[in-house]
């Protein structure tokens, strides 16, 4: 699995560390708290995820990915994609 | 049911091994049953066989989308050991090991159960400690702890790099009852010896959907070969727990991860039980047949795809170098991968759902394989008597909204990390 | 010409990171650097000596060969309200590996595609080699010749890498 990084260009994923599912913001009460920390979508096929370039340009991406395939469709700055 | 004996083996023999019959029956689904387990792995197998041994419940359908021990039973690296050290978690482990020592004689099968030691290595004076503290805690449990110092692991592994530069072999904390268990002979088992007690065993038989009545509640799975009604409906599909649960509107504290699998060409008997590499991702037990069967830490992405990235077969392979030179001998034979839940504190999940008729058994993590029998004799239980059973009472689904989170690894809510 | 290849330890230099302060205009950068345009994942060489690497957006590593102690105050000086700036002098070591077989060597390490056409003089990229995060940039073509920036308490480690790296290579021969 290689990574296409905005900056870097295609990367191995050993310079990457996962952080997940692209959550929705931090919310401002306990009950969406609880759901907000542990509770995940976890689907089979496209996934948005964020992935720290460590051991590269140290950005955070915003990827997108198969869970099934491993395919990558889209890797952007996740400062970008916030935006 | 035929038993199995050494007269039964000779007789056999001596027909040239045309007579045996199938070990279980290969079922065609019902229209209903009193209930219905999804996932015909071993968990799934062995609660079928513990509902209709302890609670006399036999109409029962065990339902798998592939063929069973297809998925995570037949990926595992075959442990069993119940060296846990917080309350939650060791009296679960401990209540497997008993029943894995009596399966044999249980289910009449050969699981090749071998009590041949679980070694953790410890490689600096923190680590020391907390082994210490482990061992403790194991053995006010009542489970069996001996701390070994450097040379009583050298008596044991002399083979291990014990001057490793960084990670220096101190010692080593031994659950000698531990050991390894063949895992397809425990699917095989488990699934005669239930399909024995009446249970319909359905392969190729994939839950599409759930059947809810008026008020919500599960009645029934919509599956691949039909509908199948059932007042009560248990989830055993660890790896698709997520995936399942999402049928039925629910979302699970789960994310699934690819955990890769070595085996090395066969070599003459070397490892006396299993090692664990206390500093780095890297463990390590020699199968009958000879393989060196080894193994680290998961890919670290969510992943649906049973197969990993080759970072984490180059970290494994550097943890096996660093612990123990003379595997760099030794030929890869085999690698591949599982699909594991994650939970968000390492540990399982044995409870209710928030749906009336339906019941979880879910978030086993890379630890499956040992929990097998106690996993099937507590889901069991809940599933006949709709109480927890004592054992893993603490497995509660509403567990990290209350905040009574199990985490063994002290990780926190980063799945990955566990 | 190194027959082979040799790591090199280049000391007395002055490093410092470089990060673009939000909404800063990146041609009033690379005039205050002295450079045409900020290097994209590339390394550049400005008049006054001081080499300008991207290593990420909007960041860059800069090296002054003979720097005085105070060239990291002196640089953030330069570049007040346009970038931030961190001294790195005593935080990096930088090295230059040279050699007929240096990218063959650097294959070996790095996980990157090191072919000239995908990286040739000017190039750099932030990667890892042998565990250690290096920043890696071609000085010249022939040779060829490269040089890498690590934190410091990881020389030893790639030294050692090297010295094994190389040896594999000549067995191999």
């Amino acid at each position: 699995m290689r990574i296409p990084c905005p900056y870097c260009g295609p990367r191995d994923t050993h310079e990457f560390v996962c952080r997940g599912e692209t959550d929705t913001n931090r919310p401002d009460n306990d009950e969406a708290f609880y759901d907000y920390v542990y509770l995940r979508d976890n689907p089979i096929g496209s996934v948005r995820e964020h992935w720290y370039h460590a051991q590269g340009c140290r950005n955070w991406l915003t990827v997108t990915r198969d869970s099934q395939t491993h395919e990558i469709s889209e890797a952007v700055l996740a400062k970008d994609a916030a935006r | 049911m035929q038993r199995y004996s050494i007269f039964s083996l000779a007789r056999r023999a001596l027909s040239g091994h045309r007579h045996w019959k199938p070990t279980w029956r290969d079922a065609a689904p019902r229209s209903s049953y009193d209930i219905i387990i999804v996932g015909g792995g071993g968990h799934g197998l062995a609660t079928a066989y513990y509902l209709a041994k302890v609670h006399g419940i036999t109409n029962i359908a065990v339902v798998e989308k592939g063929w069973i021990g297809g998925g995570n039973a037949g990926r595992n690296t075959t442990i069993i050991r119940s060296n846990y050290g917080l309350d939650g978690n060791a009296p679960f482990y401990e209540l497997s090991m008993k029943l894995w020592e009596g399966m044999e004689q249980d289910l009449n099968y050969n699981t090749m159960v071998s009590q041949r030691g679980v070694l953790n290595l410890y490689h600096s004076d923190a680590q020391r400690d907390a082994f210490v503290r482990r061992g403790n805690a194991m053995r006010l449990h009542g489970i069996d702890a001996e701390l070994l110092d450097r040379e009583e692991v050298r008596a044991m592994a002399p083979f291990l790099n014990f001057d490793n530069a960084r990670f220096p072999i101190q010692g080593g904390l031994l659950q000698r009852r531990g050991g390894t268990a063949r895992h397809d002979a425990v699917v095989w088992g488990y699934a005669r010896a239930a399909s024995d007690r009446g249970v319909d065993i359905i392969q190729n038989c994939e839950v599409t959907g759930f059947v809810r009545d008026a008020r919500g509640r599960i009645t029934g799975v919509e599956t691949t070969r039909g509908t199948i009604l059932a007042p009560k409906v248990g989830l055993a599909v660890a790896g698709h727990s997520s995936h399942v649960a999402a049928m039925a509107g629910l979302r699970l504290p789960i994310e699934s991860h690819v955990l890769q699998a070595f085996v090395s060409e066969a070599l003459k008997p070397v490892i006396p039980g299993v090692i664990t590499f206390g500093a780095g991702h890297f463990y390590v037990s020699q199968s009958d047949k000879g393989g060196l069967v080894f193994g680290g830490d998961i890919d670290g992405y969510n992943s649906y795809a049973a197969r990993g990235n080759l970072p984490v077969v180059q970290d494994v392979c550097e943890g096996g170098m660093a612990i123990m030179p003379m595997i760099g001998r030794a030929r890869l034979l085999r690698s591949w991968g599982g699909v594991v839940d994650m939970s968000m504190d390492g540990s399982p999940i044995i409870d209710h759902s928030p749906i009336d008729g339906l019941y979880l058994n879910a978030g086993w993590c890379y630890g499956g394989f040992k929990a097998t029998p106690g996993s099937g004799w507590c889901f069991a239980h809940l599933l006949a008597t709709d109480q927890m059973h004592e054992a893993a009472s603490a497995y509660r689904l509403d567990r990290f909204a209350s905040g009574r989170v199990i985490d063994e690894k002290g990780q926190g809510a980063q799945p990955n990390l566990h | 010409m190194v027959e082979g290849a040799e790591l090199v330890p280049m000391l007395g230099m002055g490093i410092a990171a470089v990060m673009a302060r939000r909404g800063a205009d990146m041609t009033h950068l690379a005039a205050l650097l002295g450079i045409s345009a900020m290097p994209v994942a590339r390394a550049l060489k400005a008049g006054s000596g001081e080499i300008i690497i991207g290593t990420g957006p909007e960041m860059w590593l800069v090296i002054s060969p003979d720097a005085a102690p105070d060239w990291g105050e002196s640089l953030a000086e330069r570049l007040a309200g346009v970038a931030s700036v961190s001294d790195q002098s005593g935080g990096y070591a930088l090295y230059s590996l040279r050699g007929a077989k240096a990218r063959q060597l650097l294959q070996k390490g790095a996980f990157i595609d090191l072919h000239p056409d995908a990286f040739g003089r000017g190039s750099a990229a932030t990667t890892v080699i042998a565990h250690a995060g290096v920043i890696l940039w071609q000085t010249e073509e022939e040779a060829p010749a490269f040089e890498l920036a690590l934190f410091r308490s990881f020389q030893a480690s790639l030294e050692h890498w090297f010295t094994v790296a190389l040896a594999a290579m000549a067995a191999a021969d």
